[in-house]
């Protein structure tokens, strides 16, 4: 069987996370092609459904990136962000998903290189964790 | 009129447009776009220099009150400023730029192959042509002294198969005569020619090139496509060199004593990306001083350094063949010893020369040239000539790299408006689109566009696998691939697919929306669509760049990515923006000389200003610099008076801003001053904060006497001080002080300059005195290179040190002398220097305040606490925030010649939205259904700014009331729409079902084609 | 507003265990300004019931349906027709009265809470509820400075403070502010202490809970 290769939604802010995603590719940054990215407007608009519904639909991992916290375009939508992902991540836990399948980082529009790493960090713990249990029953 | 259609012309030309003035753009090439347009990546972010400007091209192209004169000369200028009259002369195309469709027939046919001087002479074209793809105008046309038909009267093939019948060979160089108010001279430079230089061999040995010829090498649209080969056997070189300042910093064999301050930067560059091409390839760098001393360069040398780079200090004296095209250099290196190395492609680093035509121009335009030949003007007036009424920018006044041509157009856009400031609006014209279709009623009709973007995505991304897929994703009518979507040829197919395919929602699978999704939107207004029923898809930045090696897990990706966008594409809207007024002053927060320069052209061009200053004096640090080559306290005190006397500037000393709010046109923002809060209502605000000398902890400062800061010896100067004319003292200077180290990793910019600079003031005054400079690179970039020239000639020493082999040491000996060691670089041994004085050039620290400026007016800082702008490159005078500018030390050290540029930059950039009569608000904001509002308030405490409010029912206020959001003030973050209890509120454009529908489409395969 | 909270996610998928076709009901009162039973909260615990079941390969089909209220028939009168398609478990996202109202109207259905009705109050701020009310059906709250002792005071005692009140705060939690403790400062501040100082008759609780379960009939409304 080839190596598993997850299916990762990542929705990146438009000021510092989607930047940062164009700021690795201007740089060249080679980085796992199993992350794919959404634009969403501030890391504020993130909301637990889209989240839900990407697991549902059989991704293996979801990834909210906002800029650094301080550093949000909107003030505090990071921070919200932040909150809804740990509340889903509870929810996650508590039906037997693995809350590791979802995580948020904050990065700035220069942070090119550590948007990579993230990134790779990121679908690396999804990696270990095997194909979501969804995805295998979509299969099935 | 702006002469010169490169990065600063265009520039220039796009802000006096916006600001209100109708502009001729005038330039003497076929098309325009200039060096930027031949140019691969761009330091130092390596973006995609032709992506970065093919959108100002078309900016330009389609603005409605920019002229673009191709072809033509300028002839004469006669009248005064305010009132000029310009004779231009209209070279023949050949063409008919009104029949011609670029579709390239008579290129094919055309039988005379010349040398290609935009691939600079790599490979040939033929006489008849484009210069490039994303040309402004894509137009082909004729040239005259290399076709053979007109030249010898035979052929005329183009003629026979332009479908078009665009070919007229009988046109006519015309006369036409402008009525101007001011005039932009902004031509640009010529790249040196190496073959005077005997020793490099240029115009022999084939793998001995140019920068630039590498630069088209690299180029994805070049004469390779892009493959890094050398020219002689096409061969990819595993080994190439870089020779630094060819054709500068030499006056032995090519008479140009200046510095050209780019090349270091782009060999770097070019070493980096070619590196990235083939990672076993071996790069080295030959030097006499690195100069990245620009925002994030010294960063960019560093990360050069650990990829791999080598530099070596040295300048090459012999140059051999071998008979397979190798090059060896012999060379002599820091210890002293003959080397001798070969490598398989050599790359001359050559500098910035004046224009061929610049001694014409000049003369026709009756402005004076400065001694090295590029036009004249004074440090503290850097934009203006010697004729009232005419300004210059960019490296047509001196050698100078993007961003700083950048804040030099615009600049020179605030002085050519002043001019003719009550002429505003008079000329301009207004932009009518085709009447808009609804398109409502109709199922989702989706046109797809795949882009090669040259070969940056399709040498990764299979697209014609990409494009076969696309085809039969449900509501997809047409699916194509495109070589350059944003090229003008291609945004009219775009326009004529929309028309003819009855496309109502529009799919371009290329790069970032962040740059490219304005002048798309711009197309489908132009076809008669709302602009909002477009969506991208990123599979460049976002896949064929970040998955170089995994070709087809990338066109995978890419198919997924589309996939998405043209599921949220079919539940897109038409969505319409709003008129709202703005409030026609600005906010300018720091009164040195960046702001009292910012505040002053905004008041000249006619608008309030709010000038706040957090201490009791206005001036910042101006009044403290000394400089032997201008009277900068005297401008500086000329400054304040006439910034304290203008009617329009209100200062505000002693005031900090707590908190602001508001969006562009109508910002809010509360101070503290001596009598307590208050608020002001801007427009605009420009953030010049400044900066101030860095305090060390080292070489003895604050314990000895003697060891003075580069600001306390300009004390000394400026008072005329005895205590440097003694007979027999020694000064010494150290460079870098707690700079370009680990902890403060930056160059900032100045202190070389800074430190010659005082040397001659001390020699002038003290010939007899000793002087040592302690340097690591000399960073006298540009004209500043005379300095160091004449500092060396009057017998200032300089002596180079480097981290690694150790930094000088300072002690304190007998007599109030001050010791200092250090190892000689010629001497290989420590040497003993008993100086009298030490200076220490400690550069600059961003000002301590910027934490605060960060929050209140939501901000950015870089790694090293300077405000980050839009875009380092393009947007050096714009904030991330629309209508944020910046200017001076905020941004990033400089010299106060590059301050004035910046503020006035900034008050172009304010004048482009002051100038407007209103704002277009609304689109993508959150938006309340009042039906299903449960008026929980949820979203009036989510609210990050407050916007929301319960409002009663419009249509009946006996109803039960609703939440509203303010279309001009929501900011469009959707807080408010992730919160929402009821589900009540949609955020336009990115609303759940459109981004559910684009998640699940990314995630599963493909579904079936709606029957 | 009656203040909700959503019980534990194993609670209600106890409720359906084994089960194929579930109905999850909304309102749009209460509990939507409170952010316990609204449309979004609804389409959240859906899309949660789903996954579970997805991860485990159970069948399970969640359909989500948000009404205006569920205290009224009228309303609830609206599922009639999606009721009729055979659901094996309604679930109410509303206070107590809903899944009630749901079962006398549908009396075949088997209906269940998917929310804990805690307490009659209001938000303090976004996310921050506190409890107000007790519903004792007889408001003397204008005889303690406009705030509730009954409610608010852990002991609901009618003539406080009690020596628990220190600093302000009750005994029993720190988190807990001792009502006792502001109503004597609003008298303090607005120099009324002496209108404070009376001894409060017995209440009357015969309005209570006391006399059994309640009910309250206006002639003059009732058709």
């Amino acid at each position: 069987m080839s190596e598993f290769e997850p299916k990762i939604i990542a929705f990146c802010c438009q000021y510092c996370a989607y930047n940062a995603a164009d700021t690795a590719g201007s740089m060249r940054l080679q980085y796992t092609p199993n992350v794919e990215i959404v634009l969403i407007p501030c890391s504020g608009r993130f909301d637990v459904i889209l989240a839900l519904k990407a697991l549902q639909s059989g991704a293996d991992g979801v990834y909210v990136a906002g800029c650094l916290e301080g550093g949000c375009h909107f003030l505090d939508g990071n921070i919200r962000a932040k909150k809804r992902v740990v509340y889903l991540q509870n929810e996650l836990k508590k039906i037997g998903l693995e809350p590791e399948r979802l995580a948020m980082v904050n990065v700035s529009a220069s942070q090119g290189p550590q948007f990579a790493a993230y990134v790779d960090e990121f679908a690396g713990v999804v990696k270990g964790l095997g194909p979501s249990p969804i995805k295998k029953q979509l299969a099935a | 009129m702006v002469i010169g259609g490169g990065i600063a012309g265009i520039q220039s030309a796009l802000d006096l447009a916006e600001m209100g003035f109708f502009v001729y753009m005038v330039e003497k090439g076929p098309a325009i776009g200039g060096r930027m347009a031949q140019l691969d990546k761009t330091f130092p972010t390596n973006d995609c220099s032709i992506c970065m400007i093919s959108p100002k091209l078309n900016d330009v192209g389609g603005h409605i009150n920019i002229e673009i004169l191709t072809l033509t000369d300028v002839l004469g200028v006669k009248g005064k400023e305010g009132d000029f009259e310009v004779k231009l002369r209209k070279n023949p195309r050949y063409i008919d730029m009104s029949k011609c469709i670029a579709c390239g027939e008579c290129a094919t046919k055309c039988p005379k192959k010349v040398s290609n001087y935009f691939n600079e002479g790599v490979d040939t074209r033929k006489a008849v042509y484009v210069e490039y793809a994303q040309a402004v105008p894509l137009k082909f046309s004729i040239n005259d002294k290399e076709c053979i038909y007109l030249t010898k009267g035979k052929c005329g093939n183009c003629k026979k198969v332009c479908p078009a019948n665009a070919v007229n060979y009988e046109d006519k160089a015309e006369e036409v005569t402008l009525k101007v108010g001011s005039v932009v001279v902004a031509s640009g430079f010529d790249v040196f020619d190496p073959t005077v230089a005997e020793t490099y061999r240029y115009s022999q040995w084939p793998n001995v090139i140019t920068a630039m010829e590498y630069e088209r090498i690299l180029s994805a649209s070049g004469p390779f496509q892009g493959h890094l080969i050398r020219p002689s056997d096409h061969k990819e070189p595993k080994k190439i060199a870089w020779l630094q300042c060819v054709g500068s910093r030499d006056v032995n064999r090519c008479d140009k004593r200046y510095c050209s301050a780019v090349c270091c930067m782009y060999a770097i560059k070019e070493a980096v990306i070619s590196k990235e091409h083939a990672s076993d390839l071996e790069a080295s760098v030959f030097y006499m001083d690195i100069r990245t001393y620009g925002k994030d360069f010294e960063k960019y040398y560093n990360r050069a350094i650990d990829a791999g780079v080598k530099f070596i200090r040295s300048r090459v004296h012999t140059l051999t063949p071998e008979p397979n095209g190798d090059v060896t250099l012999e060379y002599i290196d820091d210890l002293g010893e003959r080397q001798s190395e070969t490598f398989e492609l050599i790359v001359l680093s050559v500098g910035m020369t004046p224009r061929a035509n610049l001694p014409r121009l000049a003369e026709s335009l009756d402005i004076d040239l400065n001694e090295e030949g590029f036009i004249q003007t004074q440090p503290l007036t850097p934009i203006n000539s010697t004729r009232p009424g005419v300004f210059a920018c960019g490296a047509v006044n001196e050698p100078k790299d993007i961003p700083t041509t950048v804040m030099e157009a615009s600049a020179a856009a605030e002085a050519a408006g002043r001019v003719i400031a009550e002429a505003r609006g008079t000329m301009t014209k207004t932009r009518e689109y085709p009447p808009e279709r609804d398109v409502k009623d109709e199922a989702p009709r989706i046109g797809v566009f795949i882009c090669h973007c040259g070969i940056n995505i399709a040498s990764v991304i299979d697209i014609e696998d990409v494009v076969n897929y696309c085809k039969d994703l449900p509501f997809v009518e047409l699916c194509t691939n495109t070589l350059f979507a944003c090229s003008a040829d291609s945004l009219g197919k775009i326009k004529d697919a929309i028309l003819e395919h009855k496309l109502n929602r529009l799919v371009v699978a290329s790069c970032t929306p962040r740059t490219h999704e304005p002048m798309f939107r711009e197309a489908l207004a132009q076809a008669g669509l709302n602009k909002y029923l477009f969506e991208m898809a990123n599979i460049r930045d976002q896949d064929s760049w970040v998955h170089q090696k995994e070709p087809a897990k990338a066109t995978q990706k890419a198919k997924d990515l589309v996939r998405g966008a043209v599921a949220k594409a079919a539940l897109l809207e038409q969505m319409y923006q709003t008129r709202m007024g703005l409030t026609k002053e600005a906010l300018v927060v720091g009164a040195g000389a960046a702001g009292l320069n910012s505040a002053l052209s905004i008041a000249q061009l006619g608008y309030p200003v709010h000038l706040l200053e957090k201490t009791d004096v206005l001036g910042g640090n101006g009044p403290k610099i000394f400089s032997r080559e201008k009277d900068v306290r005297g401008y500086v005190a000329k400054l304040i008076k006439d910034v304290e006397s203008h009617p329009l500037i209100k200062i505000y000393k002693n005031t900090v801003p707590k908190s602001s709010h508001g969006f562009v046109g109508n910002f809010e923002t509360k101070c503290l001053g001596p009598e307590g809060e208050f608020s002001i209502s801007h427009g605009v605000t420009v953030l010049c904060a400044g900066g101030h000398a860095h305090k060390p902890n080292s070489y003895l400062y604050g314990e000895n006497p003697n060891v003075l800061l580069s600001l306390d010896m300009d004390e000394l100067l400026a008072t005329n001080s005895e205590a440097i004319k003694k007979p027999g003292q020694t000064f010494a200077f150290i460079q870098c002080v707690e700079s370009r180290e680990p902890e403060r990793p930056y160059c900032s910019k100045i202190c070389c300059t800074h430190s010659i600079e005082s040397a001659l003031t001390i020699l002038d005054r003290n010939p007899e005195a000793t002087i040592y400079i302690l340097c690591r690179d000399v960073r006298t970039y540009g004209f500043r290179e005379k300095l160091y020239q004449e500092a060396r000639s009057r017998g200032v020493r300089f002596i180079k040190y480097c981290l690694d082999c150790g930094k000088p040491e300072v002690t304190a000996g007998p007599n109030g002398k001050l010791h200092i060691t250090i190892k000689d670089h010629v001497l290989n041994r420590p040497v003993l220097i008993e100086a009298d004085c030490l200076t220490l050039a400690t550069g600059v620290d961003p000002t301590p305040m910027r934490e605060e400026i960060v929050e209140v007016f939501k901000g950015q800082l870089s790694a090293e606490g300077f405000l980050f702008e839009a875009h380092m490159k393009l947007r050096p005078v714009d904030l991330a925030t629309d209508g944020q500018f910046l200017a001076g030390l905020a941004h990033y050290p400089k010299p106060l010649e590059e301050t004035i540029v910046q503020a006035k930059a900034s008050a172009a950039r304010v004048a482009t939205i002051l100038s407007k009569e209103y704002i277009m608000v609304g689109g993508v904001i959150a938006v309340v259904d009042p039906e299903k509002c449960a008026v929980c308030c949820t979203c009036v405490r989510a609210c990050p700014v407050q916007v929301p409010k319960i409002v009663r029912n419009e249509t009946d206020p006996a109803l039960r009331g609703h939440a509203f959001m303010e279309p001009a003030m929501c900011h469009g973050c959707g807080v408010c729409v992730s919160e929402c209890p009821g589900k009540a509120i949609k955020f336009q454009f990115f609303t759940d079902e459109q981004l559910l529908a684009k998640v699940e489409a990314m995630i599963v395969e493909k579904k079936a084609k709606p029957a | 507003m009656i203040i909700c909270e959503r019980k534990p996610i194993d609670e209600i998928k106890s409720f359906i265990a084994g089960k194929k076709k579930v109905l999850l009901v909304g309102c749009r009162g209460c509990v939507t300004v409170c952010n316990a039973g609204g449309t979004k909260e609804v389409e959240i615990l859906a899309a949660l019931l789903r996954l579970d079941a997805q991860k485990d390969g159970n069948e399970l089909t969640v359909d989500e349906f948000t009404l205006e209220r569920q205290c009224d028939p009228e309303y609830i009168d609206e599922l009639a027709d999606l009721v009729g398609k055979g659901y094996d478990a309604i679930l109410s996202m509303a206070c107590s009265v809903g899944p009630q109202f749901l079962s006398r109207r549908y009396p075949k259905e088997q209906i269940y809470p998917s929310l804990n009705t805690c307490f009659i109050g209001g938000a303090l701020a976004h996310g921050i509820w506190t409890e107000h009310c007790q519903a004792c059906g007889n408001c003397v709250i204008h005889l303690y400075g406009g705030m509730c002792p009954v409610s608010r005071c852990s002991k609901s005692i009618m003539n406080g403070p009690c020596g628990g009140s220190s600093n302000g705060v009750c005994e029993i939690s720190k988190e807990v502010e001792c009502v006792w403790h502001l109503i004597a400062s609003k008298y303090m501040d607005e120099g009324r202490l002496s209108e404070f100082a009376p001894i409060q008759p017995i209440k009357d609780w015969t309005k209570s809970r006391d006399g059994g379960p309640r009910k309250i009939v206006r002639e003059e409304l009732v058709k």
